[in-house]
């Protein structure tokens, strides 16, 4: 491997640990802001209801509340950092066990929906470019702004609706039937599950359920990449490389989704771990609503029981999967273009 | 100092060029016209919602809607919509209130919660932005890290954690969502102010010792407001759609006073035989929204030179 790549990509590891590290002391500091006593902290860390002095003071020798605010924040860092988020309070076991088991759910179902909908945002986008200013790229234009604009509670609840409901083509809620025996958890991944267990039925029963929430996952997000993909599109055909091509006698068509459409493609992997974070907070929503148990739902169970570790540890966890999907997405970006490694 | 005349001639020729290659624009003009009246109707009813309270005479807050927003009639609960009256064109809810009035009534929240967070947001993100563009060094350094770590959270999570803490009334919703949603103008400003600060009449002003507060509004601010404006028409719609989603979550306000997006959430749970109860207010979030990514859309586009893409 050249050495270019790899100090680009140890630079760009560098850079995505100092972020965390940034965003664990910012989210300590906003709450220490809003809960300025050990008391106060120790009350939201203890969650909704009526709380004694005693409990309180347990809460505040467990976290080292008491202690000056430098030595608590290089003790959370320290304790993320070995995987320890605390203790829930309404599950009574320990809050990285919690996410682990939902974690892999709600992955399992954003990872599809985003390559659907980044597919359907080059196809689209690509599509509109080409019939620029027709009735199909008004078509397509209209539609991503119609699902962009939606509430998203709006278009996953259609979706169930219509779909699940008034046609009966796919399960409304769930991760798979509860009329099967889900196989043995090895791998935390349900699809994966099924398969390593060899269980075609489930396998075949958790598709089902995925369909419609990563559908919804992936209409709420694709809207982006279409306009992107349009948009740098047009400029491709603009430049002379393409009118080029035009002169040389290829075919229109071909050189659309040929040439324009691969230089256009590039910056679209940058736009990946944009993606991951909508799909990450539609998900919320979306697994809400078709019921689906994974960190999303876990996220609207804690804030009905205000289950503030809960929603402490998945927003630090939802935090460090984006950085490493921007990690991801850097380094891809890195080996298919050159030029950036000099940066 | 004649570099600086013809740029700032050339900017007062473009900002109104702007407007005008926008007008002329027949999906911007639709936006204008659809986030134009949303905005002057909240401006006006917000104003007689905040007469009614002070002067306690609380007819006032419905001068101007079909009917009270807050009057219950069960004998008409989840009445379908009908032309018998302009209250119930768009049927009434649960508790046989008006759901067209209490429509009207919850406008100037979503304008009121959109316009206090982009502006804030236009006000911190441009305040770091510049500096760190401008200063340059570790200052920039940690300004940026700390935008980047901002930005490495979906807005609606970290507003989640932010709200809860805060009793997750309306009042927390403004702060949480403030509190978010500056970084992406920060980087906005930053790189606006890398490209202007280079440019000679900001070396020129620098030199022949303008006030840096003045080289900071007028040289730098002022000329990377255009492509701001557009981001920011677009991103009241963001706002809106996320302060919707927050009241789906059962965060923000409590129910007697009327919200687009908690009334929308509230008529989920009657779909779809009382369909009406959800979908108006849901369609007229989306309709507010588009309006603004309309002309957000289409000014970025003119600004872009790509009026005719």
């Amino acid at each position: 491997m050249n050495t270019n790549l790899m100090i680009y990509i140890v630079r760009r590891a560098i850079y995505a640990f100092v972020t965390l590290i940034f965003i664990i002391v910012i989210v300590y500091f906003l709450i220490h802001i809003i809960a300025p006593s050990p008391y106060a902290l120790a009350g939201i860390y203890a969650g909704s209801g009526h709380h004694t002095r005693a409990e309180l003071n347990s809460i505040i020798s467990k976290y080292h509340l008491n202690a000056p605010l430098y030595e608590q924040v290089l003790l959370y860092i320290g304790n993320i950092l070995h995987g320890n988020l605390g203790y829930d309070p309404v599950y009574k076991i320990p809050e990285i066990d919690l996410i682990g088991r939902f974690l892999p759910r709600t992955l399992e179902l954003v990872i599809p929906a985003i390559l659907f909908s980044t597919l359907l945002g080059i196809i689209t986008g690509a599509f509109g470019a080409s019939h620029r200013r027709k009735i199909q790229d008004q078509g397509v234009k209209g539609t991503y702004l119609v699902t962009w604009a939606s509430p998203p509670f709006f278009v996953a609840i259609v979706l169930q609706l219509f779909i699940a409901y008034d046609l009966g083509l796919l399960p409304a809620t769930g991760i798979a039937s509860s009329a099967l025996t889900p196989p043995p958890d090895v791998t935390g991944f349900p699809l994966l599950n099924g398969i390593v267990a060899g269980n075609l039925g489930y396998t075949l029963s958790v598709i089902h359920h995925m369909i419609l929430p990563a559908l919804a996952i992936a209409l709420l997000s694709f809207g982006v990449i279409t306009r992107l993909t349009r948009s740098s599109m047009l400029d491709a055909m603009e430049s002379d490389y393409f009118k080029l091509e035009l002169m040389k006698g290829v075919e229109r068509n071909k050189a659309i989704y040929g040439t324009a459409l691969r230089n256009a493609s590039i910056p679209i992997v940058t736009l990946l771990a944009l993606t991951f974070g909508y799909a990450v907070a539609g998900a919320v929503v979306v697994e809400d609503i078709f019921d689906y148990h994974g960190m999303g739902w876990f996220i609207v169970q804690a804030i009905y029981s205000t289950d503030y570790i809960a929603i402490l540890g998945t927003t630090i966890i939802i935090a460090i999967s984006i950085i490493l999907a921007n990690l991801i997405a850097d380094i891809l970006y890195g080996v298919i273009d050159p030029r950036v490694r000099v940066r | 100092m004649i570099d600086k005349t013809m740029t700032e001639t050339k900017t007062t020729f473009n900002k109104v060029g702007y407007f005008g290659t926008l007008i002329k624009d027949k999906s911007a003009l639709i936006g204008i016209v659809i986030a134009g009246a949303f905005l002057i109707w909240s401006l006006i009813q917000g104003i007689l919602e905040n007469l009614a309270s002070y002067t306690g005479y609380s007819r006032l807050g419905y001068l101007l809607l079909p009917s009270n927003p807050f009057a219950t009639n069960f004998s008409q609960r989840l009445a379908p919509p009908s032309f018998s009256s302009l209250s119930m064109v768009f049927g009434t809810n649960d508790l046989g209130e008006s759901i067209v009035s209490r429509m009207l009534y919850a406008m100037p929240r979503d304008a009121l919660v959109s316009v206090i967070v982009v502006f804030s947001a236009i006000v911190i993100g441009a305040l770091l932005g510049i500096i760190s563009g401008y200063r340059g060094g570790w200052l920039e350094n940690i300004i940026m890290r700390i935008t980047d770590a901002f930005l490495s959270i979906p807005a609606l999570i970290l507003v989640i954690a932010i709200s809860i803490p805060l009793k997750a009334g309306f009042d927390a919703v403004i702060i949480a969502l403030s509190i978010v949603w500056w970084p992406t103008y920060a980087r906005f400003f930053r790189a606006q102010t890398l490209r202007v600060k280079e440019m000679d009449y900001v070396q020129a002003a620098r030199i022949n010792g303008v006030n840096p507060f003045n080289i900071f509004f007028k040289y730098l601010f002022l000329n990377s407001v255009d492509p701001i404006i557009a981001y920011a028409a677009l991103d009241f719609g963001n706002v809106i759609l996320t302060y919707s989603t927050l009241a789906f979550l059962g965060i923000g306000l409590t129910i007697p006073i009327p919200e687009l997006g908690a009334m929308a959430s509230t008529g989920l749970s009657y779909l779809p035989a009382d369909w009406w109860y959800s979908l108006f207010p849901s369609i007229t979030i989306l309709i507010i929204v588009v309006g603004f990514v309309l002309v957000g859309d289409r000014y970025q586009d003119v600004i872009n030179n790509r009026i005719d893409y």
